[in-house]
């Protein structure tokens, strides 16, 4: 037993041991830099300006970078495009940046071509692997050389360009899964300006949106999120009313002040409707005017409209009045109206309404500034810089028939496109581009696509990297420049620079076209060279000044009336009830940012599901089949078949089943793989890019995996009060 | 065991918790080991080298940063490079590896001491620092509790907000 004595003794010794212990002293040490990056001084954060090129909208970004290390990606507060905004994409391009999945050097195929199995060499022995081919293709046949790329701007894109045409080979294709064809077509048949419009949301006061996704995933929607806030709340008495029809409550949808839902396909429909009012009651002055277009629009009365699309007769006539009554007023399209084998239709028939409400080219409405003004130096060269937003899809076709004949012997991959991912497998690509000899690509993550490849090439990220860039909408005459905020963390070399390198090894014209000793003195040289003018410019992320005088759009001609077409949805309505709407998701875009943890941990902002895709149903259709929230289900189609879990969506047409895009990667990395399967697997191979137009039947099943949600569904709608 | 001796073991105890509570951070009055015998006698009061030379964001931040081991090869590619010491900074330049320093002065976590504000306000380096022209590897001479501070912030007119310092 311990006496009283003892006890102090102890407690003593015990509270010396505990207070002399902890006074141990740990060493702390100092680590300098063995070679200390430019700029830098200890704990001053520098912030630098530059692009984003985590989607093509062309955002300007500055990034705090501290003691040497990109920390923080936030908007560029003087860019005209997103004015100091950014999305959650463009702030996760710092995960890209710090990738542990990053190519660091240069691999070669070092088992059977899409093995996936890599050996990594230098850069001397990956460029004479590369040099071998392209010598001999230039020699024996230099039209067999196919270079499949993201759509570049800027000077990558002219360097892309002039590499191809000094080499000799016309096959230089760009695929852009969202590329807005569609709308560039109906604008060049409506307002007779083949490019994209810009609409002006900030000034006006009525917006009528037909599935348009403008707040989300649409062409620039930063640009398009801010001039919405200002339609909304930068006005002293308006606030700017805004109607959205659609088959599904989307984000977009969600901020409408009306969600009038339709049936999928019939976006263009719902538009006549609207433009038959207009006319028929001389609503707007061009209404008046436009009167021979009665006889075309009479089959759209607001009855034949309403059997057509399920929206109300009355909501039709009443859009329409107070469409016309409160102008300026705009009509947008979407990706969903734009998409199939009909979006040319939907995309007149809403262009036709900014015509009868007479606001093309007047503030509030659609204008088109000539965004290739900024290259204009360049002549004929000016569309390599400044290419219309297609997706080419047209031209992927052509060239998957091409590979497949076996007309290529080397093929240059490179960006974020992801083809063997956002094409849908009927089509064939991984088999035919298995037929092309040599494949290099050029890449900072190996993924569907650039896992088939003989060569693969690291390439620096966004940050690491020079460039240029002109955005789509939003630009107003400016120009982005772009620079490496930090020292490239790996031994990379942009795509660009291999070409120049490339050019000048190949001699001849190639040389001649490509006369620079990097991409770097390329921009340089373009814009007037270190030192003046370009340093101011690259402090502020650009040139902004000039602002561009709007390319008039042609106003005494006359508006060809849109060819009615309805949607040709493949699959028998018998055998599959449903209508499969596919969208871009707001994280993962077309699954480019699926291996970035904080995208994928990112709630869609509708579902607030994460970690994994899943079928957004409507409550009535899912007690139909059975289905409860979170069930599993498999989604077939003619062309395949795929599970994911269900999620309760009151605001989507019963008959409509939709996916986001973006999951389901089997060769991403391990953020991405096994996330779900990709509803892309499910489009068959037709002539359009049909995200929207595939019939599917759902029938329960069993998964393993559960849908992780950030919000329990029960706490946003009362399922049982929907019925 | 003796009473006694159970008082003095207690003793012990409570006088060093009243220690550590009053003055917070000891000094360290030993000199700390470092990798490179580096001396500051012979670059500043022998070279007349500015402190700022090496210790250059003294005026920019609110460290004063150590010297990058390429700023050391700047001069030690010729310099004396018979010297076991510089040797051993080669050693770590041709290894590509920065010098492992151990930390010898230092102010506790709640204080914000920015150099900064003391350099631009043309307070010499040998105020805090004392007798670092004549020492080998860094010193701490003087004790940085708070009333040391304050002394010179009453003499100078500053500010004694508790907030300029501790937030």
């Amino acid at each position: 037993m311990l006496d009283r004595r003892q006890f102090l003794k102890l407690g003593g010794a015990t509270a010396f041991a505990t207070l002399f212990g902890g006074c141990e002293k740990v060493q702390r040490k100092l680590i300098p830099f063995v070679i200390p990056p430019e700029n830098y001084t200890l704990g001053e954060a520098l912030w630098y300006a530059s692009g984003c090129r985590q989607c093509p909208a062309g955002c300007g970004v500055v990034v705090r970078v501290s003691e040497g290390r990109a920390k923080k990606v936030e908007g560029n507060p003087l860019h005209p495009v997103n004015r100091g905004k950014l999305c959650a994409r463009g702030q996760a391009a710092l995960q890209a940046l710090y990738h542990p999945e990053r190519l660091s050097q240069p691999m070669k195929l070092s088992g059977a071509r899409g093995s996936g199995s890599y050996k990594p060499v230098s850069w001397e022995e990956a460029l004479s692997l590369l040099m071998g081919p392209l010598k001999t293709v230039k020699t024996e046949a230099p039209a067999s050389l196919l270079m499949l790329t993201e759509p570049m701007r800027g000077h990558a894109g002219l360097v892309a360009g002039r590499f191809m045409k000094a080499f000799g080979s016309p096959h230089r294709v760009a695929w852009d899964p969202f590329g807005p064809d569609a709308m560039i077509t109906a604008n060049a048949a409506v307002y007779g300006v083949r490019d994209l419009p810009e609409h002006d949301l900030a000034n006006t006061r009525y917006l009528l949106s037909f599935s348009g996704d403008f707040l989300e995933t649409g062409i620039s929607p930063v640009h398009y999120a801010r001039e919405f806030g200002r339609m909304r709340g930068d006005r002293e008495t308006i606030r700017g009313k805004f109607l959205h029809f659609g088959p599904r409550l989307s984000m977009t949808a969600a901020a409408a002040d009306l969600f009038l839902p339709c049936a999928p396909g019939t976006e263009g429909i719902v538009a006549l409707g609207i433009a038959h009012v207009m006319v028929r009651d001389r609503l707007t002055a061009a209404a008046s005017a436009a009167g021979r277009l009665s006889d075309d629009l009479s089959p759209y009365s607001p009855e034949a409209v309403e059997k057509k699309t399920g929206v109300h007769a009355h909501d039709i006539a009443a859009a329409a009045e107070e469409f016309a009554r409160n102008q300026p007023g705009l009509a947008i399209g979407g990706t969903a109206a734009s998409t199939g084998q009909d979006g040319v239709f939907h995309c007149a028939a809403v262009a036709l309404l900014n015509v009868l409400a007479g606001n093309v080219g007047e503030p509030g409405g659609v204008s088109f500034p000539n965004r290739a003004q900024a290259f204009a130096k360049y002549g004929a060269e000016t569309p390599l810089l400044a290419p219309p937003p297609e997706s080419g899809y047209a031209g992927m076709r052509a060239a998957l028939e091409k590979m497949r004949s076996g007309a290529f012997r080397m093929a240059i991959l490179s960006g974020a496109t992801n083809p063997a991912f956002t094409l849908p497998p009927a089509l064939k690509f991984v088999e035919a581009l298995s037929k092309v000899p040599f494949v290099v690509a050029f890449t900072s993550f190996l993924d569907e696509t650039t896992s088939l490849a003989d060569l693969v090439l690291p390439v620096p990220t966004a940050l690491e990297e020079w460039g240029d860039d002109v955005a789509p909408v939003g630009h107003a005459g400016a120009v982005t420049l772009c620079q490496p905020v930090v020292t490239p963390f790996h031994d990379t070399r942009s795509m660009p620079d291999v070409l120049i390198a490339a050019a000048k090894e190949l001699g001849g014209d190639p040389a001649k076209a490509l006369p620079w000793g990097s991409f770097r003195e390329c921009i340089e040289k373009a814009y007037g060279g270190p030192g003046g003018e370009m340093e101011k410019a690259l402090q502020r992320g650009g040139f902004f000044g000039e602002s561009l005088s709007p390319r008039s759009a042609p106003r005494e001609r006359k508006t060809s009336f849109p060819a009615a077409r309805e949607r040709d949805f493949d699959g028998d309505p018998k055998a599959f009830p449903l209508v499969l709407h596919l969208y871009p998701s707001v994280t993962l875009y077309d699954g480019r940012g699926a291996n970035l943890p904080w995208l994928q941990e990112l709630p869609d902002p509708v579902t607030t599901a994460m970690w994994r895709n899943w079928v957004e149903v409507n409550p009535k259709t899912a007690s139909g089949l059975d289905l409860a929230e979170g069930d599993a289900v498999t989604i077939t189609s003619s062309s395949g078949k795929i599970a994911a879990h269900v999620a309760f969506n009151p605001g989507i047409a019963p008959d409509v089943a939709a996916m986001p895009l973006g999951q389901g990667h089997t060769r991403y990395g391990k953020y991405a793989n096994g996330r779900g399967e990709n509803p892309i697997s499910l489009l068959p191979a037709g002539e359009t890019y049909a995200l929207q137009a595939t019939r599917v039947a759902l029938a329960k099943t069993k998964l393993s995996t559960t849908l992780a949600r950030a919000a329990h569904p029960e706490g946003q709608w009362k399922v049982k009060n929907m019925m | 065991m003796t009473r006694k001796r159970t008082h003095v073991v207690l003793a012990i105890a409570l006088l060093s918790l009243g220690l550590l509570l009053t003055t917070g951070y000891a000094y360290a009055a030993e000199t700390i080991p470092q990798p490179v015998a580096f001396s500051h006698k012979i670059h500043v009061t022998g070279y007349k080298m500015s402190c700022r030379f090496c210790h250059s964001s003294t005026n920019k931040s609110q460290f004063a940063n150590l010297p990058s081991v390429e700023k050391c090869m700047m001069c030690h590619r010729s310099i004396a490079t018979d010297k076991p010491e510089v040797k051993k900074v080669a050693q770590y330049w041709n290894g590509k590896k920065p010098i492992p320093w151990n930390k010898v002065i230092d102010v506790p976590n709640h204080v914000y001491f920015p150099h900064r504000k003391m350099v631009n306000a043309g307070i010499p380096c040998l105020t805090c620092h004392p007798g670092m022209d004549q020492a080998g590897t860094a010193e701490q001479k003087l004790e940085f509790g708070m009333g040391f501070c304050m002394e010179c912030h009453r003499k100078k007119k500053v500010s004694i907000d508790c907030w300029t310092c501790h937030y």
